[in-house]
């Protein structure tokens, strides 16, 4: 006899078992292009990456200010962690910068997670989970850095090298892109910036011979615009900085991976770009390796690149340029200031890529030497094979891909700084896709540390410093009109300073390491400040001394 | 020190429950491919087999990305569950002695996911198993580079 199944049903979404309300306001409907462009003003919200096109990370908002900051206490908390197996486990942490538009916050973490809480009581909304494979290539972890919002939409990439579109008011997935190849080595992690009608991303994978690329896609179908490649084929303008008769080039790197900057007069989107590979063995790339560690000026509309600027020409330490570029202006000039993992900060004329001057921002740089007029001289690097080198900054940087922000009042930039070297030994092998593409073995210094957050004017003068103890700065620093610059260590203190002094006025312990972005906003007339904590990440790039210190996963949430 | 040669037999060994260890030990199950519709949807049956604590196959193929229709079957004496990945939100069914019950997935590819039991300790005594999808990225999608040598 046959005995009957019983009925099982039909496998339904997990958080149905929840007391989610799978719904939120329909507050990102209005979030338009022409409200982007005026996003500091409205410092209630935080509705794109950096607070502004601009890249300051400066809010307007005052509530909380060096007088009353030491009063501020937990509103809420939002914890999230990981189950079972994840691409990359062990580096899972939150990287994002939460978005908040009207009373609802927007965050995206590790493994294809996007939620929307109620940015009042922290509440969950709903939530989005993309399926990511565990196999996917990862350089160097399970992390995502924000998304974006507009026109009802919320609007992220994963891992796997997807963008999706997300419908703002319940999470359902409006369109999805394919946005890389995975089979390359491709991936994803930058937070997508909305530009007029488009959206632009790029792409992460640089430690695994991809050829790196900025893309433009229409909002409202995920159509391509337009692509540019960060390394010029055979025959391109800057092709003459890759070997002519190699193979360099179809690998080189100079990958986008972290949000750019963009100046609406100018309708020019500046992008930073990574580093070649493979990394540390220069002699298969001979040449200066356009467009590794640069900065370049694109115009929106087509992708052209208007001009370029290399902080590193020939990299052989890993230095990547994607990190802010802040656009600010001083004696009627438009300039931008970038603080490169080379530990040099430069100051370009952002019309015309024009150097203004260079100054260093850490205290240990012995891989070469930067003149303030911008005059590069290599003195150690990885050289003959087998034979170990060692060099400051180490290949996370004097400041990793972490942002600065810029109060404009002070003419302060305040910059998460990372003193350590490491040691990088060349080892020679042949390209294969999808194979770690380094060229050497590397092992970063687990002693002999520090770090501070030290505001520099934007001459390159440093004005204060708080160290930290024997640590390196892993976090970025948010500034806030109420002269306070808050910052998360990675021990797990989260910091108030004086913006224009540097004295801590508050701390609070989070209970784990701090790698992401905070934002603030208010809700209900009251400022808030966010912070997504976890340590997790690149540690044993930035911090392999402290790569043992505990995980966590929390969304803390501060107020008077 | 094992040769390759002797894997079938040292399978042999671990295969099942409460024998070699307490649990079946993890990816030495077997592999099955996905079916294909003509319009392009997958389709394929997993099963938990008595006694066993695992899915079988261990390893379902699916031959390209899109969606995959499974069929889940509880064959087992006891209660277990189902957690799987799809683009969205994972999906969950329960799974009551001797069911059946279905589940419809989105899935990108290439790439491995995995799934499994979320119920005692389901997942380490073996309920965890893989989906492969197998292919490439969309032409599109590919960089703008010759043929590149693979390992």
């Amino acid at each position: 006899m046959t005995l009957e199944y019983v009925d099982a049903g039909k496998a339904f979404n997990h958080s149905q078992l929840s007391n989610l309300p799978h719904s939120a306001p329909d507050v990102t409907r209005g979030v338009n292009y022409e409200r982007i462009l005026q996003a500091r003003s409205e410092s209630q919200n935080w509705i794109t990456y950096y607070g502004d096109y601009d890249g300051k990370r400066h809010s307007l908002l005052d509530e909380i200010n060096a007088e009353n900051v030491k009063n501020l206490k937990v509103a809420w908390i939002f914890q999230a962690s990981a189950t079972g197996m994840i691409a990359s486990t062990s580096t899972y942490a939150f990287e994002a910068c939460p978005l908040v538009v009207d009373g609802v916050m927007f965050v995206t973490g590790w493994d294809g997670w996007l939620w929307a809480l109620d940015a009042k009581t922290g509440e969950q909304l709903w939530r989005y989970k993309h399926a990511i494979p565990i196999d996917v290539t990862l350089c160097c972890a399970n992390v995502n850095r924000g998304c974006a919002v507009a026109n009802g939409k919320v609007f992220m990439v994963t891992q796997n090298a997807q963008l999706v579109a997300l419908d703002a008011t319940n999470g359902r997935k409006v369109w999805q892109k394919t946005i890389g190849d995975v089979r390359a080595g491709e991936s994803a992690s930058i937070a997508p910036l909305v530009i007029k009608d488009t959206l632009i991303t790029g792409s992460a994978g640089g430690e695994y011979g991809v050829r790196g690329h900025i893309d433009c896609w229409d909002l409202e179908t995920g159509e391509q615009r337009w692509r540019t490649y960060t390394v010029p084929k055979p025959g391109e303008p800057g092709s003459e900085t890759w070997p002519a008769d190699g193979e360099a080039w179809q690998r080189g790197g100079a990958n986008h991976w972290v949000t750019g900057t963009y100046d609406p007069e100018l309708n020019l989107y500046y992008a930073g770009t990574g580093n070649p590979a493979p990394d540390f063995d220069g002699e298969v790339r001979e040449g200066d390796n356009l467009y590794t560690d640069s900065v370049v000026a694109l115009d929106v509309d087509t992708g052209e690149i208007k001009w370029h600027y290399q902080f590193t020409p020939h990299d052989l330490w890993d230095y990547d340029s994607t990190m802010e570029m802040t656009l600010f202006e001083r004696d009627g000039k438009k300039l931008m200031a970038h603080f490169d993992k080379n530990g040099y900060m430069f100051v370009l004329d952002r019309t015309n890529g024009e150097l203004q001057h260079v100054t260093p921002f850490v205290d240990r740089i012995d891989w070469g030497v930067i003149t303030r007029d911008g005059k590069v001289t290599p003195r150690k690097y990885p050289d003959k094979e087998g034979e170990p080198c060692h060099f400051f900054p180490g290949p996370a940087g004097a400041k990793e891909w972490t942002h600065a922000s810029y109060n404009p009042e002070h003419d302060l930039f305040y910059v998460p700084v990372a003193d350590v070297g490491a040691t990088a030994t060349r080892r020679r092998r042949e390209f294969k896709e999808g194979m770690p593409y380094w060229g050497a073995a590397v092992e970063v210094d687990i002693d002999n540390m520090a770090g501070s957050v030290s505001a520099f004017d934007s001459h390159g003068e440093e004005k204060w410093r708080h160290r930290l103890n024997n640590m390196p700065m892993a976090a970025s620093t948010l500034s806030t009109a109420g002269d306070v610059v808050f910052a998360g260590t990675p021990s797990g203190e989260f910091l108030a300073l004086h913006a224009e002094t540097g004295e801590k006025l508050w701390s609070f312990q989070c209970g784990s390491g701090h790698h992401s972005s905070p934002s603030t906003f208010t809700v209900d007339g009251k400022q808030h400040v966010a912070v997504p904590v976890g340590w997790g990440g690149w540690l044993e790039g930035i911090v392999p001394g402290m790569s043992g210190q505990g995980h966590g996963a929390a969304l803390i949430v501060f107020a008077l | 020190m094992t040769i390759a040669q002797d894997r079938e037999s040292l399978l042999a060994e671990l295969g099942g429950q409460n024998k070699a260890t307490i649990g079946a030990v993890l990816g030495t199950g077997s592999i099955a491919k996905a079916s294909e519709r003509p319009d392009g949807t997958m389709e394929a049956t997993i099963r938990i087999p008595e006694d066993a604590m695992a899915w079988e196959p261990g390893v379902l193929i699916m031959p390209h990305a899109g969606i995959l229709e499974l069929t889940i079957i509880n064959d087992d004496k006891n209660t277990h569950a189902c957690l799987l990945p799809s683009n969205g939100d994972r999906q969950f069914i329960g799974l009551l002695n001797h069911s059946k019950g279905t589940a419809t997935l989105e899935l990108d590819g290439p790439g491995c996911y995995w799934y499994g039991s979320p119920a005692g300790n389901d997942e380490g005594r073996g309920l965890q198993a893989a989906i492969v999808v197998t292919g490439e990225v969309p032409p599109e999608a590919k960089l703008d580079r010759p043929a590149q040598p693979r390992p």
